[in-house]
């Protein structure tokens, strides 16, 4: 199977400044898998509300265009710094930006202007980073910090706007505020406890308290975080469909359980074989759940469905995307996708020829249609990369 | 003393479930007072019949080793009588 290298997952949180109907602060990425490169902005808009979101947004979305365009990233910056405007009043920017230029081989540029201090964490500890600081030709008064640096597997990199150091700013418990230090600490402990935390959560975590620094938790500022993580992918392995040749059954069985990453089985009869040739008993249950069959189990497996029912509904589930995943058979495949980096399907090419018999009382799809429908949406709507392999 | 219950087993593949194995699965609340406690029902994710079973049909049951086609809950409870007699 092929090895995949690391992976980048980058999630954001926000809170609006209380009373406010929009965000000031602004988050936009884009990933471009032909150059395996990710690129990510978080801009913080002058005062609240929708006008300092327009600013953001103008900002962060002119920033991305010319970086992904250009290769330099300290020039493109410093041209974009140069030309956004300055608030002729207080004299400083409209819009704060800080852009994380990731590369999959952990080659990471990051330029800041205006936004505290990202944190770098490896090994659970925040380790410092020596900035190489640029002055704007044009306005003197404006410098921005740039940084090369190189990414190991599971290290962190995490952004933030003013509101969260500034957190609880003039309060009788902080204040200074949260400050830099109070955040570094937190996520310290937070990664000590959670080692695995994802960066949704982490950013959730962040946010969440930063708000509870603030007085009656209103928020003063808008609160923003940005966390990327270098990690090492998440496999998913998913066989549906007995192999076109029946002898080849005991092979890919074998390749199937000694895949390194979870492993899901689609198919009753896929289920009987890969049971058969490893001599592993599987275990059904005996409930219909949202008009599925139910599950089974069997060592080393995660999980064990119907093949073509499940695999429709699963499909289903994608293209909705309800709030809550029905807790179902279709509904356990899509968390495992989810959760999933990189998704093999192992897919045999032998018909069922009784799932053609006129007097079915539904219509059941190919299975390589299914299969194909279902890459489509997981690397489209989810960016997800999948490898189908027909069998 | 040897566990002499008669093994019911349902087929959940898709051909089976379509066909109406999902009904199947509740089986024990048909169950007559007698048969209670002396069959042990489970659920197979396939039973490998559909494909070749030639003109019999879904849904499949195995009672004790012995294929029911077309399985309904009648033709069940038909053949545990002749068994536990």
């Amino acid at each position: 199977m092929k090895q995949y290298p690391l992976f980048i997952d980058i999630d954001v949180a926000q809170q609006k400044k209380f009373n406010q109907n929009a965000y000031g602060d602004f988050f936009i990425s884009k990933r471009s898998p032909e150059e395996q490169r990710l690129i990510a902005v978080l801009s913080d808009g002058l005062g609240s509300g929708i006008k300092a979101n327009i600013l953001a947004n103008m900002t962060a979305t002119m920033i991305l265009k010319f970086i992904a365009a250009e290769r330099n990233i300290a020039k493109s910056a410093e041209i974009v710094m140069n030309s956004l405007p300055i608030c002729q009043v207080r004299k400083i920017s409209y819009a704060t930006f800080s852009v994380v230029d990731c590369s999959e081989n952990g080659t990471v540029k990051i330029v800041e202007e205006g936004n505290p201090e990202f944190l770098h964490i490896r090994n659970g500890k925040v380790i410092p980073s020596e900035p190489k600081i640029v002055v704007s030709k044009k306005f003197p008064t404006r410098s921005m910090r740039t940084y090369t640096i190189q990414l190991e597997a599971e290290d962190r990199l995490i952004f933030c706007s003013d509101g969260v150091t500034q957190a609880g700013l003039g309060g009788s418990l902080f204040k200074l505020g949260w400050r830099r230090d109070g955040l570094v600490k937190f996520v310290e402990d937070k990664i000590e406890v959670l080692p695995d935390i994802s960066c949704r959560q982490l950013a959730q975590d962040i946010v969440a308290e930063a708000q509870t620094k603030e007085p009656e938790r209103k928020a003063k500022d808008d609160i923003s975080c940005m966390v990327l993580h270098m990690r090492k992918p998440r496999n998913l392995l998913v066989f549906t469909g007995p192999p076109y040749y029946a002898d080849r059954d005991a092979e890919y069985a074998h390749l199937f359980i000694n895949y390194n990453g979870k492993k899901a089985i689609c198919g009753g009869t896929t289920a009987n074989l890969v049971s058969r040739e490893l001599g592993l008993p599987i275990t059904t249950e005996m409930f219909v759940k949202g008009h599925l069959p139910a599950y089974s189990y069997m060592t080393g497996v995660d999980l064990i469905t119907e093949g073509i029912l499940t695999l429709t509904k699963a499909i289903e589930y994608l293209e909705d995307a309800p709030e809550q995943i029905p807790d179902d058979a279709a509904g356990k495949l899509v968390n495992l996708f989810l959760d999933s980096d990189y998704i093999t399907f192992m897919v045999g090419a032998k018909v069922n020829q009784a799932h053609f018999d006129p007097d079915l009382p539904l219509e059941l799809e190919i299975r390589k249609n299914v299969v194909k429908r279902m890459e489509k949406i997981l690397t489209q709507k989810y960016v997800k990369q999948v490898n189908l392999r027909f069998i | 003393m040897e566990n002499d219950k008669v093994k019911i087993q349902i087929c959940m593949g898709t051909t089976c479930f379509v066909m109406g194995a999902a009904k199947l699965q509740e089986l024990e609340k048909y169950l007559p007072p007698q048969f209670r406690g002396k069959v042990e029902i489970s659920a197979q994710p396939c039973l490998n019949v559909c494909q070749d079973s030639g003109y019999l049909k879904a849904p499949f049951v195995k009672i004790n080793d012995e294929l029911i086609d077309g399985a309904t809950v009648g033709k069940i409870l038909e053949k545990l009588e002749e068994i536990i007699v």
